[in-house]
């Protein structure tokens, strides 16, 4: 209840800090997304990417 | 066609509740009807007449039409509107309405910013697909070891389709590149602006008039010329005589330490 009105009063109130909040919130999502499917990636793909086998072509 | 439209807006207004036909006592009676209560209800026949036939235009509501000669019973539209249904099954317990805004906001907030991440994300694999890829890049230079070039000597390689002379001058090629008065050059550029390092002269080898290829270490002025319409252009490939209006042009390029990258 004072969690949903703390939200309310301090992101949603005025309507360029709700505006603020979405692009910002965009960001971040972003880059949490990003960083998360590239682990995902190469979680997957271990042993077979050029940047794990490079060491034994390059000196 | 004035008198047409006219017509037209004048039955795009014409709203009535009523339609009657356009007598003093049936205005009368009409009047009685849509402002009263249910007490004349019983008394409405003469409305039977009503239903006209010129003034129905495409917005012309009436809410009361014409209606049988017996048993009528005039159905007003504005009855009982003050007695509101009880929707308290429907609303939520108390005051408890914060919670509910809250997250009408929230779903609202979160929708904006996976939309805006979601736009951001496709804008940009467009424009990286156009960008030129790795490869692409990769041919748009070239690179020549320096040390491979003495002093006083000339090199011409290949970048872009295109010649590109370097010339590893000597200490006395950069101080007469140097020693000429700018102001009466045609195309006035010093030689401090046409090079990065003064013993590296690098530039393309195109001739700014006509596009021929010049000879080095030829002309007048020590520098190159052009065979076809005889420019001369001198240490620092500016232009100095003969019809090409602009001096040598000098490409983007970097030095490493022992390399120099054209591009």
């Amino acid at each position: 209840m004072s969690l949903a009105n703390t939200f309310y009063n301090t992101l949603v109130k005025k309507n360029s800090v709700f505006v603020a909040t979405i692009f910002g919130s965009a960001f971040a999502f972003e880059v949490a997304f990003d960083t998360t499917s590239t682990k995902v990636w190469d979680s997957f793909n271990k042993g077979k990417q050029w940047k794990d086998i490079k060491d034994k072509y390059v000196q | 066609m004035a008198a047409i439209s006219r017509t037209f807006a004048s039955q795009l207004v014409n709203r009535s509740y009523v339609n009657v036909p356009a007598s003093a006592g049936a205005l009368k009676k009409a009047f009685s009807i849509s402002s009263s209560s249910r007490d004349e209800e019983t008394q409405a026949p003469t409305l039977a007449s009503t239903k006209s036939r010129s003034s129905a235009g495409p917005l012309n509501r009436s809410l009361v039409n014409a209606a049988p000669n017996t048993n009528y019973q005039t159905r007003l539209q504005h009855t009982n509107t003050t007695t509101i249904p009880d929707f308290s099954k429907y609303k939520k317990d108390g005051n408890n309405y914060d919670s509910g805004r809250a997250f009408t906001y929230f779903m609202v907030g979160t929708t904006g910013f996976l939309s805006a991440a979601g736009a951001k994300a496709t804008v940009t694999d467009f424009l990286a697909n156009m960008s030129a890829s790795a490869d692409v890049l990769a041919l748009a230079k070239v690179e020549v070891e320096l040390a491979s070039i003495p002093e006083g000597k000339n090199v011409t390689i290949k970048w872009r389709g295109k010649p590109v002379f370097i010339r590893h001058r000597t200490g006395d090629e950069i101080q007469e590149a140097e020693a000429v008065n700018v102001s009466e050059l045609r195309d006035p550029q010093t030689d401090a602006e046409r090079v990065k390092k003064p013993e590296w002269l690098v530039m393309l080898g195109v001739c700014t008039h006509l596009g021929c290829v010049p000879i080095g270490e030829a002309g007048d002025f020590g520098g190159w010329y052009c065979p076809c319409h005889g420019s001369h252009y001198d240490i620092s490939g500016r232009i100095r005589q003969g019809p090409a209006p602009l001096n040598l042009e000098v490409p983007e390029y970097s030095f490493t330490e022992d390399k120099l990258i054209v591009g």
